[in-house]
């Protein structure tokens, strides 16, 4: 939509005209030679699980961003996060992230922070840099490309944390609370593709893939959806999430105007993820839920899950990661239809040359069975392998 | 409590000493103030020396003077707090100036002293002053990551431990009662305070064992830009 992209826009302008203060700002350009032998890219409307098929090898696209982040008062703040990806994305710039924050100080131990807007629930532990990207592999792990394809609070959240480490003690807890609309079509990815391994994030409001591809982004049920979360930290070594999302959907909506289905999509989700002085970092993530439409007549169900555990060594500016995804995604239609699982192999290593430069190297195998392939008259075992030499440079006000 | 140890180096040295002596009796004249070296070793509780422990030295018997408050800078650079820990007199201000070229907002909702202080960049805000003895522990309201605490202390005599894990100081002879802390201390500071007595030997040595073993310091090279 690109009316919210020029209202994000807006806004920060405002917000800099107004308070007499600079925006911090961000801008990077992520270019990757591909080779990959994998199976049509979702991007193209296919079946593959990564996001460069074997027609896109060479060089490609890999995100430009920009990102801006402005102070409104003394307590308030306001950020947006815009990106391009490549021809295939056919609106020319995204807003992945736009939101309001309220940040009072912390009080008597205890931090509140309100977000409102769109922004990314809290629930990766992996896609913890600028842009939510990962600062260890350049595709993302099998759950955390569904959530950067499908689910974004478009909506309101608080969180409260109690911030034990500052006042005496090993540990802090915080609790999370959201309300959102707009995701009703969380889900219909996951039905018609199954799980992917990448690392392109769907924009606000934005369709995946070309023109008749889902749209995750939709509101038309009246339906508010909801999500809590608690997370437990151990100083700064260990965080431990778990969260349950309901976009409480109706699955029996079918907007009028678009013929598109309302998805009722629930999951718990918990990770955690341990950091040591000597640069190792462990992840593990985990994922349980079910997506369900029910067209009169008739209810489909499409239980998912998928896990993953990550284990990288950071070496000064290197970094060496290795990855295995597990995942599936079942049903209840008697044929199969959507049946999907699979697991992924994934080794990157990147290389911060300066605070602007970065090189990255990844090579990515994901095993799958599909029942779908077989619908595009192709087996439904695939093994697919992509290989990616990536080079970003960032500039602007926060880069140094 | 350890006795007043290295007696011997100190015989060695008896004709400096009796030259300090003189120069001491002199003094004396003047009132009975008379110097000795107090050295406190801080030692882990697997017997290894603890640097950068906060020791203060108070006086029991009344002698003592209040330290001068001192105008202090804690400054913000590359998203940190620089130094990450100052130990001040009470009643002593302390600048935040901010070298940093984006906002900070400086906070603490410690007892000893609640503040909070936007620092935009190039606008410089007034010094904060610290009246209340204890721990000040801050924090910036955009950046979670940044930490640094504030000792405030009436003690006339503090510092901190070198790489050796001692600190000394020149201090009138007299009782004193010894307190160490450290940010990353897991006991109560209280379990942690001596009694000690500098009495007529030039030098009073105190060795302090924490009985638990520190939290582990900070991950130190994880980029800013993460989400932590």
């Amino acid at each position: 939509m690109p009316t919210l992209s020029r209202g994000a826009s807006m806004i920060t302008l405002l917000a800099m005209a107004v308070t007499g203060r600079a925006a911090d700002w961000q801008m990077s350009l992520d270019t990757r030679l591909v080779t990959s032998d994998a199976g049509r890219s979702f991007m193209d409307g296919g079946l593959g699980t990564t996001r460069f098929d074997r027609n896109d090898s060479g060089v490609q696209l890999g995100r430009a961003r920009l990102a801006l982040s402005a102070p409104l008062g003394e307590l308030w703040s306001v950020h947006l996060d815009a990106s391009l990806w490549d021809d295939k994305d056919r609106s020319p710039v995204g807003v992945t992230e736009a939101y309001l924050q309220f940040r009072p100080y912390p009080r008597a131990g205890y931090r509140l922070r309100v977000k409102a807007g769109a922004f990314y629930p809290p629930i990766s532990l992996e896609n913890r840099a600028a842009g939510w990207e990962s600062p260890y592999t350049l595709s993302y792990s099998a759950i955390n490309t569904w959530l950067g394809v499908e689910v974004r609070t478009i909506g309101l959240e608080a969180q409260l944390d109690w911030l034990g480490t500052r006042t005496g003690h090993d540990f802090d807890l915080g609790l999370t609370a959201g309300a959102f609309r707009w995701n009703e079509g969380a889900g219909v990815v996951l039905a018609s593709n199954g799980f992917m391994l990448h690392d392109r994030q769907t924009p606000v409001f934005a369709r995946v893939g070309p023109p008749g591809g889902a749209e995750p982004f939709q509101q038309f049920d009246r339906r508010t959806g909801v999500y809590a979360g608690v997370e437990g930290r151990y100083l700064d070594r260990v965080v431990l999430r778990v969260l349950r999302y309901d976009n409480r959907a109706d699955p029996t909506q079918i907007d009028t105007v678009s013929g598109a289905i309302a998805w009722a999509t629930r999951f718990n989700s918990a990770g955690l993820r341990v950091e040591s002085s000597t640069g190792w970092t462990g992840i593990l993530q985990w994922l349980d839920g079910e997506t369900i439409i029910a067209p009169p007549g008739v209810q489909l169900v499409w239980p998912f899950r998928a896990q993953f555990a990550l284990l990288s060594k950071r070496f000064g500016r290197q970094t060496l990661s290795a990855r295995y995804d597990r995942f599936e995604v079942n049903t209840n239609i008697p044929d199969g239809d959507g049946w999907q699982v699979g697991h992924a192999w994934t080794a990157a290593w990147l290389f911060d040359a300066d605070a602007h430069w970065r090189l990255a190297l990844e090579w990515l195998r994901v095993r799958s069975y599909s029942y779908y392939r077989t619908e595009f008259g192709g087996p439904p075992r695939a093994t697919e392998t992509q290989l990616q030499l990536a080079v970003r440079y960032a500039f602007g006000s926060g880069v140094r | 409590m350890r006795p007043p140890a290295r007696l011997s180096r100190t015989a060695c040295s008896a004709g400096r000493a009796a030259g300090a002596l003189a120069l001491l009796a002199a003094l004396g004249r003047a009132g009975p103030v008379l110097a000795a070296t107090l050295v406190i070793h801080v030692q882990t509780p697997d017997g290894h020396a603890l640097s950068g422990a906060v020791v203060t030295a108070r006086p029991l018997d009344g002698q003592g003077r209040r330290p001068a408050p001192v105008h202090a800078v804690m400054d913000q650079v590359n998203r940190a707090f620089a130094p990450d820990l100052l130990v001040v007199p009470v009643g002593s201000t302390v600048a935040f100036p901010n070298s940093d070229s984006i906002s900070h907002q400086i906070y603490s909702f410690s007892a000893a002293k609640r503040f909070q202080l936007p620092l935009y960049h190039g606008k410089p805000y007034p010094p904060v002053q610290f009246d209340q003895t204890g721990v000040v522990t801050l924090g910036c309201n955009i950046h979670d990551e940044m930490l640094a605490y504030l000792l405030v202390t009436d003690a006339p005599y503090f510092g901190r431990t070198d790489a050796q894990g001692a600190w000394s100081a020149d201090v009138v002879r007299g009782r004193y009662q010894v307190t160490i802390w450290h940010p990353r201390l897991r006991e109560s500071a209280a379990d942690l305070e001596r009694e000690l007595t500098v009495g007529d030997a030039d030098r009073a040595d105190l060795t302090l064992h924490l009985l638990k073993s520190l939290q582990p310091a900070p991950i130190a090279d994880r980029p800013h830009s993460w989400d932590y």
